[in-house]
């Protein structure tokens, strides 16, 4: 059967790798595995011709074949990748001359084809976690994939580390509880620690049942307890990355800008490059730097283009396909085009800002240079003068092979009470059984039985509190014990709200004459009045008025506009970087670097030298500084924004137990500053421990109340249990009169039901996730044991200084809040208006 | 710890509890009581845990035994939803209107009641539409001004962010304008809306059981 995989390679051109050969022969044995390869490798084939040789073999040669009902599933993490997925799936099909049919099934689908595929599902599905835990949800849900030969994780790194992958543990249980001898195969690029995304995908089962002798099994299988691989594949691809340097380097500014003064030099790459991406980290970036492009070089209109995820599938796709015909010149995007989709014309990647991680250069490195030989090109744009400085740490780490690893989620409860009423609306479950399949997910290996009693009670009862209430209803017990959902309404709301993408409530962006271009937050329209321009999705608008969830616009006049600031996207740097930026500082230090990047800012490390120091690496700076604000503390560990404001906050609330005293935080990349009235002798309480790791998970719990982190997190966790719902265009009223926002969720639980346990899924959350306390405990230890440099300056060093401006801040006190609100201001505004805290529209709709 | 202002030439207590007495007319105003809230969220399948009915009787209680008030005024969206009429939040409320029989209770219906329709029967209370008159004042529930009177109102939950350079905090408050003044919201269940007072309002918040005037 390999041969005719191998003829049909030889009749496209084309010669199978080394990798996709080891795929196929290891799936037809019945193994599972982990592709790792390098972007438009070729994994896709690796993973797809193994089950269409598998069923070439089967048949008996006899008579016509019909497709067979589904027996591969495919999952994508992003919708934008299934149509290039498909693609070549088909082409395969058509050129080995199968009956096989290939479909999609995202929430992108259009109504008639899912009615299409619910009467027969295709023999490949290509679908999303989301979509598949859908199918779940369905009654005949085990009937209809009872052929299931293989699933494929595409892009698996993207899933690995948040949610969504535990949500793909969790229906690939289920599956395999249905079809024994179903195997996994995960694909991957650039990714740290492979081992572990093995381990997640197929995990150890214990004993798994054996194929029982006389039934049929498929071709290879030896019947025994299948095993599972991790093939490496193309990893030699040439990766050419540097920095674009100005010659006037000196004017540079020391903190965070737009960038701008790079616009000659960017525009220079791009007109020596045949078609060029210039990728930015948020949103906003991409919208300012789209039209600076457009204003120094008009008659680039119509072949540079803007892809980001606000705007408008259309328009996505329009500028999609301009970069596969190479008729785009550039295209300014953010991460919306990381991943998969193979843009063969694009020959240079440039990066706004720093990439911020190692993994995330080399992936958008590959998108360039897919022709044969050709190399892949990144270059580094930065923004600030401290960028060039990781520009040039990044190319090290990537050089010597250090890439991060995802950390894989552990057992978050919101997501299993999701999972059970996600089945419960299906087929239901009987107890011991859904315990057992549910522990087979390595995620919940070490789920614990008072665990499982109180998600099973919050869905049946709805907590341990609730007995009195006869009136909760959600999932019930049947006539046989099987926990069902019985009530349609409930069942109807539940499926609206499967996943674990939790979205700020966004309104379209629509011309009055009807064209729709995407949507924006909420909280920034709110911001926004009549006759006010802004810009967005590369047009200069203006705000007309807001109605039923649609901000209506019309072409705006030039002036001053606005640029529409989304959040998140912005991501901290990695341990790896990290770790490169303290050696290059202490290689620039002792004279010993030889990077061009190093030599750019010279001038600038050069002041911080004298004004302070530049730290080596076994070193930890602190500077003490006086300004108009306060006195001024910063710490300088290199550990990333997340790990400052964890340290910051601790090191805050440490601080002021020695004395009560406010403090007022920020942080950045590089270090974290404390801002209080008083100024503080700090040699003493360094000697006295002040970075000690004692009690760190106690006085980090006690910082954070104090900061409402947890509050925030709550947010997702409110969203997968299913406690708020995210509204959608023309819900029926009723349903606002149960909606709260998640913040005062949260405060009803933590005054009320304290030791409910997703409460503390929140505040794990926030160690883990946002404040990754592993790599905090690590940087407080290293603090700890390193000689401190305290240096006193006159005015803010070129490291203190954008942290001093950074627009991340928060607050900790030990003052009592009746004090300090007689001492605060309020803000007092000329238009009396109602402004509303988060997710006005649900909001204002309770009032 | 109270707070007083005089407002429409009337001497006013503002009370931790949320609510605001009116000593000459011996009245208790309270917005925003969403009784029952908690209640409906279940009957919608989602959980929440009890104790919010609790809290809003009792504090009700605290705030008359604080002031020997001899009327109260519900300034709308005393029942949540129709589906707030759930056997033990109504028991609950009963029981307390029954340690309360003297008391009279006047409702001047907001959005929610017209949903919810008026409480049961047995609760003694009088409803009434929005524009009662009680002395210098409108009863309404939306803040809008009327003809004839000071409006005294709920409806918006109103909070206000307070910033003293590191930070932003957001507390319930009271919130008087010229012509409209807006009650906190009184319920246990409720949520705030930020609002931007004008200049010469008078702005009470209230933070950790004191009532703290921030002119």
């Amino acid at each position: 059967m390999l041969q005719r995989l191998e003829s049909w390679f030889a009749d496209n051109g084309w010669q199978a790798f080394a990798f996709q050969r080891e795929v196929w022969a290891a799936y037809l044995a019945g193994e599972s595995g982990l592709v790792h390869s390098a972007t438009g490798s070729g994994k896709t084939l690796a993973a797809w011709l193994g089950p269409l040789a598998e069923w070439m073999a089967e048949q008996d040669g006899s008579g016509k074949a019909a497709a067979p009902p589904l027996r591969v599933l495919w999952l994508t993490p992003m919708r934008a990748l299934a149509g290039d997925t498909v693609f070549s799936m088909k082409r395969a099909v058509d050129g080995l001359g199968l009956p096989w049919t290939v479909g999609i099934r995202t929430g992108d689908t259009p109504a008639a084809e899912r009615t299409k595929q619910d009467r027969k599902l295709p023999s490949a599905l290509v679908t999303t976690p989301e979509s598949l835990s859908l199918l779940l949800s369905r009654p005949d849900a085990r009937d209809r994939l009872c052929e299931l030969r293989l699933v494929v994780v595409d892009e698996w790194h993207e899933l690995l580390g948040n949610k969504r992958g535990v949500q793909a543990e969790l229906c690939l249980a289920r599956l395999r509880k249905w079809n024994p001898r179903l195997r996994t195969w995960g694909l991957s690029a650039t990714l740290g620690n492979t081992e572990e995304a093995l381990d997640r995908l197929v995990p150890e089962l214990g004993v798994r049942p054996l194929i029982p002798s006389g039934a049929q099994a498929p071709i290879g299988i030896s019947g025994l307890t299948p095993n599972s691989r991790i093939v490496k594949g193309v990893s030699d691809k040439k990766v050419i990355m540097d920095t674009l340097i100005p010659p006037d380097v000196d004017r540079f500014p020391w903190a965070g800008h737009l960038g701008l003064a790079m616009l000659e030099p960017v525009i220079e790459a791009i007109e020596s490059a045949t078609s060029t991406l210039v990728f930015t980290n948020v949103r906003s970036q991409a919208e300012t730097w789209y039209q600076a492009l457009l204003e120094a070089r008009p008659e680039w209109a119509g072949i540079i283009g803007l892809h980001h995820g606000s705007l408008d599938a259309d328009v996505r796709r329009f500028v999609e396909q301009g970069l596969k015909d190479g008729r785009m010149k550039a295209v300014v995007a953010t991460s919306s085009l990381d991943l998969g989709v193979d843009f063969s014309p694009v020959d240079r990647v440039l990066q706004i800002g720093s990439p911020k991680g190692v993994a995330r250069l080399l992936q958008r490195a590959g998108r360039s240079g897919h022709a044969p030989g050709q190399a892949s090109r990144i270059t580094c744009v930065p923004s600030h003068a401290l960028e060039f400085v990781e520009a040039a740490a990044a190319r090290r780490a990537a050089l010597a092979g250090r890439i991060e690893s995802r950390t894989p989620v552990e057992r978050p409860l919101d997501l299993l009470t999701q999972h059970l009423v996600t089945i419960a609306v299906g087929e239901g479950f009987e107890e011991e059984e859904m315990k057992a399949e549910v522990r087979t997910a390595r995620a919940y290996r070490d789920l614990t039985q008072a665990e499982w009693d109180w998600a099973l009670d919050f869905i049946t009862r709805g907590g341990e509190a609730l007995k009195a209430y006869p009136d909760y209803q959600k999932v019930e017990r049947d006539e046989t014990a099987r926990y069902r959902v019985l009530k349609a309404p409930i069942a109807r709301q539940h499926r609206m709200s499967i996943g674990t993408i939790v979205s700020d409530a966004s309104v379209d962006v629509r011309y009055l004459r009807g064209k729709r271009l995407g949507n924006v937050e909420e909280s920034f329209i709110g911001r926004l009045s009549k006759g006010n321009a802004f810009y967005f999705a590369g047009h200069l608008l203006e705000f007309i008025r807001m109605e039923n969830m649609t901000a209506y616009v019309k072409p705006g006049k030039p002036g001053s506009a606005v640029v529409p600031r989304w959040d998140g996207g912005r991501c901290p740097l990695s341990s790896e970087v990290s770790e490169g930026i303290r050696e290059l500082l202490e290689l620039h230090a002792d004279g010993r670097d030889d990077e061009p990047e190093m030599r750019a800012v010279s001038r600038l490390l050069r002041l911080q030298n004298t004004w302070s120091r530049i730290p080596r690496r076994r070193e930890m700076l602190v500077e003490q500084t006086q300004t108009r604000e306060g006195h001024h503390i910063f710490f300088f560990p290199f550990e990333g924004r997340q790990v400052h404001l964890g340290l910051s906050a601790l090191l805050a609330h440490r601080l002021s137990r020695v004395r009560p005293a406010s403090f007022s935080l920020s942080f950045n990349d590089y270090g974290f500053e404390l801002v209080s009235g008083e100024r503080f002798d700090l040699l003493p309480l360094f000697r006295a421990g002040l970075f000690t790791s004692d009690n760190l998970l106690e006085d980090m719990i006690a910082s954070l109340n104090a900061a409402e982190l947890s509050k925030r997190q709550f947010r997702e966790i409110a969203r997968v249990a299913g406690l708020v719902f995210q509204g959608f265009p023309g819900q029926p009223k009723t349903h606002r009169q149960v909606q709260a926002t998640a913040g005062l969720i949260y405060e009803v639980f933590a005054r009320w039901d304290p030791k409910n346990p997703l409460l503390g899924q929140a505040e794990r959350e926030v160690l883990e996730r946002q404040l990754e306390f592993s790599r905090l405990t690590e940087g407080l230890r290293r603090m700890a044991a390193s000689p401190v440099v305290l240096r006193r300056t006159e005015k803010p060093s070129p490291f203190a200084f954008p942290i001093m401006v950074s627009r991340f801040r928060e607050k900790l006190t030990s003052e009592k809040l009746a004090d300090r609100v007689r001492r605060m201001q309020v803000e007092f505004d000329a238009a009396t208006g109602v402004e509303v805290e988060e997710e006005p529209g649900v909001q204002l709709g309770l009032l | 710890m109270i707070a007083e202002c005089v407002v429409a030439g009337e001497r006013l207590m503002l009370l931790p509890q949320k609510a605001m007495y009116w000593p000459a007319r011996a009245t208790l105003f309270v917005a925003d009581f969403h009784l029952g809230k908690a209640a409906a969220f279940r009957k919608a399948g989602i959980p929440m845990p009890s104790g919010t009915t609790t809290d809003n009787v009792e504090r009700l209680a605290a705030a008359v035994k604080a002031t020997g008030a001899k009327r109260i005024v519900f300034l709308g969206d005393f029942l949540h939803a129709k589906a707030s009429k759930a056997a033990p939040t109504e028991a609950r409320f009963g029981a307390w209107r029954e340690e309360h029989a003297q008391l009279e209770l006047v409702l001047v219906r907001g959005n929610h009641d017209r949903h919810a329709g008026d409480p049961c029967q047995e609760w003694r209370m009088q409803c009434l539409d929005e524009g009662a008159p009680f002395g210098p004042f409108i009863a309404n529930h939306h803040p809008q001004p009327a003809q004839g009177g000071y409006v005294l109102s709920g409806h918006i939950h109103p909070a206000v962010a307070l910033t003293d350079g590191g930070g932003t905090m957001r507390l319930p408050c009271f919130w008087f304008a010229k012509r409209v003044g807006v009650l906190p919201a009184f319920g246990a269940f409720t949520g705030t809306a930020t609002v931007r007072p004008r200049e010469g309002d008078q702005v009470f918040v209230i933070a950790d059981g004191e009532v703290i005037g921030l002119n």
